[in-house]
């Protein structure tokens, strides 16, 4: 979900932000340093506020001045265990892939789709597998219809720091497409957007 | 966060400073991006260039999995979840998804489970009949 954290980071203000209003400058340099940046908190989503700006000290033979500075980011962190809404992206024979838009690398893996389920070749797209879950004698597709709500089972972090993989679950109460749960229907996302 | 307590939300383990920490509903961050935009919209004619794609993207994904729009609304919900003895990270995961009844509040956040049935079945039907009343006095606030 998304949360917000309040960071303390030394920010050198380069000579030519100097003539914006200094809140602005640094705000410049911290969103630089911190936008789209996965931290040990989170992906960070927005600068929030700024708190507090010390300093403006010069080192020798520096020509910007150094600020202590206390900022608020809005990030964005799974958690173990949450269930969040996400599209269905593509699926193969391995299992799904969902995304949030921002971030896609959302992998619901076959042991963890409801059961009982096949996988057959997609009639709409040769290249990609489609999953059906079979309850109660009915089939229902799992596509892009409709909002995915799965629960994070596990976090993995790649050794360089880029991006983050999350695998999910679609196989418990209240989860997978929305479409499936009795009352639901008002929430069906019918947008032709990604 | 220590790594020595393995995180897992569905039991409420997900390290004490973020129980703490301001945890945010998707309506919530959509009034904060769509305001940081409009602030952008104020200073460029090109907003669009200004913004990076997780921004741009975070933006997409607030609006359309938020339920409420109207900042009252909105404000209203977290008043009104925060009534029902709830951590900030609960708070955020039934104002995000919106459950409609217990069972389905309980499936989403497990951890209401060992708060007691009867605190469940109570909350969650207050919650309902909240919720129900939000959506009757701010119906422009729905998302469609």
């Amino acid at each position: 979900m998304f949360c917000l954290s309040e960071l303390e980071d030394t920010v050198r203000v380069p000579p030519d932000l100097l003539k914006l209003p200094l809140e602005v400058a640094i705000k410049k340099v911290l969103q630089k340093l911190f936008l789209d940046k996965v931290l040990s908190i989170g992906l960070c989503v927005s600068i929030y506020d700024i708190k507090s700006a010390e300093g403006g000290f010069v080192l020798p033979g520096d020509g910007a001045p150094t600020y202590k500075v206390v900022f608020i980011i809005v990030v964005f962190r799974p958690f173990v265990g949450e269930v969040i809404a996400a599209r269905f992206k593509e699926s193969d024979s391995n299992g799904l892939r969902l995304t949030l838009g921002f971030f896609e690398d959302i992998y619901v893996p076959a042991p963890l789709i409801p059961r009982p389920n096949r996988c057959e070749p997609d009639p709409c797209n040769r290249n990609q597998m489609r999953w059906v879950w079979i309850f109660e004698e009915q089939e229902y597709i799992i596509d892009d219809s409709y909002q995915i709500n799965f629960r994070v089972e596990n976090i993995s972090y790649p050794p360089v720091p880029t991006e983050r993989a999350e695998d999910g679950a679609i196989d418990d109460d209240g989860l997978g497409p929305v479409s499936w749960w009795e009352g639901c229907s008002e929430r069906n996302n019918e947008d032709d957007d990604t | 966060m220590s790594g020595e307590e393995e995180e897992n939300a569905a039991e409420l383990k997900i390290g004490e400073e973020f129980l703490k920490a301001k945890c945010l509903m998707n309506c919530e961050v959509s009034l904060i991006l769509e305001h940081k935009y409009e602030q952008l919209q104020q200073v460029s004619e090109d907003p669009m260039n200004q913004v990076s794609q997780v921004f741009e993207k975070s933006l997409q994904y607030v609006k359309r999995f938020s339920r409420y729009k109207n900042p009252d609304a909105v404000r209203q919900v977290r008043e009104i979840l925060s009534r029902h003895q709830l951590t900030e990270f609960e708070l955020c995961v039934l104002g995000n998804l919106c459950p409609e009844t217990a069972e389905e509040a309980v499936a989403m956040v497990p951890s209401l489970k060992v708060k007691g049935q009867i605190a469940i079945v109570m909350s969650c039907g207050l919650l309902r009949y909240d919720l129900v009343l939000l959506t009757f006095f701010f119906p422009s606030s729905l998302a469609l």
